[in-house]
């Protein structure tokens, strides 16, 4: 093993280790609130792993959000490889989710054989998605905007596109029968529903699931064993040596940004098509703020995403149930992920050798 | 509302603009300072909070909205220290670091907001009172309606006009700049980057502390889970829309505002326009800045990048 191969696994050594840690850290300080409100701890943590894991049905729910925090945080990758930072996951899910509902109601796909009626739906969402995000591309592209302020800006934008599309009838809204109509949309046809995997609804775990695996997969190796991945890093490293060498910046940066985007609107429709089956105002309670930390968290490994998306998966779930049945406040949940995202940040320079992190 | 005259109406209309541009032109002074200064604070939503929380809670506690305010600020520093010492000592992700203490903050709010008053209550606390100011609050018409506000409101424009003239005047305001535009000619002169930067963002606690505050114990009298709902994120587009200049900034705030107290008075005018389009315009209108679609723009040219020596 030569010098530098030595180091890096040092260094990827000592970036799990202080992952574990922070991670343990964190929910420590989540057993000594549970142990400040007065709760018994044994109630608390039965209730969070019963909400998490304890039941198939949980697992599946669990699994299926980390889907989402995976899909946003293998984007957020990709786009890292250039040294850009796509804040705009949260828009990208919502309007993927849009673009899906709207495929799913009212194009009539779900007459559509051979699986079309769900598949069109997620390539909608997959192309909306991807032309939201590569705004941000465009823009740093043409004008020099600094792409996490437009694309945070997109993502405020896309999430109150989503509330005024659930908000009309003329748009995405269930037509009004009474005045306590809700401001959604309808539920979309069984036959746009995503297949469950095993057909049973007590273990709802759908195809989402092995397509989100063939992505990560694919985004690995674009990553690291094709010239496109190559070309990102050099882009990344040094803009105005790529050029030089022949690389066309541009179609680089803006193609990045589209997949980045893709990946969220896939994420979205996921979500619609698997999981809530209807758009409502709050569909995404900032799943991608949260795919957003899984990618940057992650620095570059897919398995790290996978790993950070199974995490804040089970946290969500098992927070949820911890609130119904434990009576602790699901706020803990944000306080133990706070505290794992801050830890994770600080430590990023002793884990990375670079200077300063991801940017 | 059909008994008020046109002028009236229009008085009541800069009134609630002005109040509801208020928070926003605080946190976005102190962001602004902090952007110059190279910092993208993204955690102004989470001191803002902290604000609005610490300062209904000292509030209660101490029967005094005075000393809930300074309850408030005091609570905002360990934020803000962490903000900085993450950003600035450890060269954490910027972005990163911001949403972590934003989640961080609303849980723990939220959290202790349920532990010491039970449930969601959402119970009166000590708020301040609105002043009226001589002779301003007797203008006819416009008057009551616009001028009498809580005294916060005359705080917050007057430490909009000191920055303004602290930036744009002074050695300091100067040091700010160069933190952000050229840290190492700051170096050169023999001032510390680490140092104005800290102080940076302690300002920006500072302010939205104050803006915080303002939301619960100068406006509603009430804290709410997560009441700030994202005044945080306007006030950094306010920056970005402002281009960076305290003037325009100011002017997106009351934009902004305007644009939110439109959502409340259209339907009262019998005018049906998407709550929706009015929540994203300030948003849209950020975009629209950055995209170079309303002049040329010049963000700091160190923003959200460590400085390493």
């Amino acid at each position: 093993m030569t010098q530098t191969n030595l180091m890096a696994a040092l260094r990827e050594r000592r970036a799990v280790v202080l992952s574990l840690a922070a991670v343990s850290g964190a929910l420590l300080c989540g057993l000594l609130l549970v142990a400040v409100i007065g709760v018994p701890i044994a109630n608390a943590v039965s209730a969070f792993a019963e909400g998490a894991w304890g039941t198939p049905y949980a697992l599946a729910a669990s699994i299926n959000r980390s889907l989402a925090f995976a899909l946003v945080g293998l984007g957020f990758v990709l786009a890292n490889r250039a040294n850009l930072t796509n804040v705009g996951g949260e828009g990208q899910i919502a309007v993927g989710a849009i673009a899906a509902t709207a495929v799913c109601l009212h194009i009539g796909v779900a007459d559509l054989p051979a699986g079309l009626a769900f598949v069109l739906p997620m390539l909608a969402a997959c192309i909306v998605g991807g032309l939201w995000g590569a705004i941000a591309g465009i823009l740093k592209v043409k004008v020099g905007t600094n792409e996490v302020i437009s694309s945070l800006m997109l993502s405020f934008i896309g999430v109150w596109l989503l509330y005024g599309s659930v908000q009309s009838v003329a748009l995405l809204r269930q037509p009004m029968t009474s005045s306590g109509t809700l401001p959604e949309s309808l539920e979309i046809p069984d036959a746009t529903k995503l297949p469950l995997l095993t057909g049973d609804p007590g273990m709802p775990l759908h195809i989402g699931l092995p397509l989100a695996l063939v992505l990560a997969v694919l985004v690995a190796v674009l990553v690291h064993k094709t010239v496109f991945g190559l070309r990102l890093r050099a882009v990344g490293l040094n803009a105005l040596a790529a050029r030089r060498a022949g690389i066309a910046i541009a179609p680089s940066i803006v193609g990045v940004f589209f997949a980045a985007g893709a990946l969220g609107g896939l994420a979205g429709s996921m979500m619609l098509q698997g999981e809530q089956y209807s758009l409502k105002a709050g569909f995404s309670s900032g799943y991608g703020f949260d795919g957003l930390v899984v990618g940057l968290l992650a620095r570059g490994s897919v398995t790290g995403v996978i790993a950070g998306a199974m995490l804040f998966g089970f946290m969500r779930s098992g927070g949820i149930n911890m609130e119904m049945v434990a009576n602790v406040p699901s706020s803990l949940v944000l306080v133990i992920q706070g505290v794992i995202i801050v830890a994770l940040a600080g430590s990023a320079r002793w884990m990375d050798g670079n200077k300063g992190g991801a940017r | 509302m059909s008994d008020m005259t046109d002028g009236a109406m229009l008085a009541v209309f800069a009134g609630s603009t002005l109040r509801l541009a208020i928070p926003l032109v605080l946190g976005a002074t102190g962001e602004l300072v902090s952007e110059r200064a190279g910092i993208l604070n993204m955690s102004v939503e989470g001191m803002m909070l902290t604000g609005a929380f610490a300062g209904a809670t000292g509030a209660v506690a101490t029967g005094s909205p005075s000393l809930g305010l300074l309850i408030g600020i005091l609570a905002v520093l360990p934020v803000a220290l962490l903000q900085a010492f993450l950003s600035i000592t450890l060269r954490a992700n910027q972005v990163v670091t911001g949403i972590g203490i934003n989640i961080l903050v609303l849980g723990t709010t939220t959290l202790a907001y349920r532990e010491i008053f039970g449930g969601r209550s959402r119970a009166e606390v000590p708020g301040f009172d609105k002043w009226h100011p001589p002779l301003l609050s007797q203008i006819p018409v416009f008057g009551e309606a616009l001028f009498s506000q809580v005294w916060l409101v005359y705080l917050a424009l007057a430490l909009v006009a000191l920055v303004a003239w602290t930036l744009r005047s002074t050695a300091l305001g100067l040091a700010v700049h160069s933190a952000g535009s050229e840290p190492k000619a700051v170096e050169k002169s023999g001032m510390s980057v680490t140092a104005i930067r800290y102080g940076a963002v302690l300002f920006t606690g500072l302010l939205s502390a104050i803006g915080g505050c303002f939301l619960s114990i100068g406006d509603i009298h009430t804290f709410t889970e997560g009441m700030t709902s994202g005044a945080g994120y306007l006030a950094i587009a306010a920056v970005i829309f402002g281009n960076w200049k305290v003037g325009r900034m100011l002017l997106a705030c009351l934009l902004f505002g305007g644009a939110t107290a439109l959502q409340f008075q259209l339907p009262a005018l019998g005018i049906q326009v998407p709550n929706a389009l009015l929540i994203m315009l300030p948003y849209l209108m950020a975009l629209l800045a950055v995209g170079g679609l309303v002049g040329r723009q010049s963000a700091p040219a160190y923003l959200t990048q460590a400085y390493v020596r």
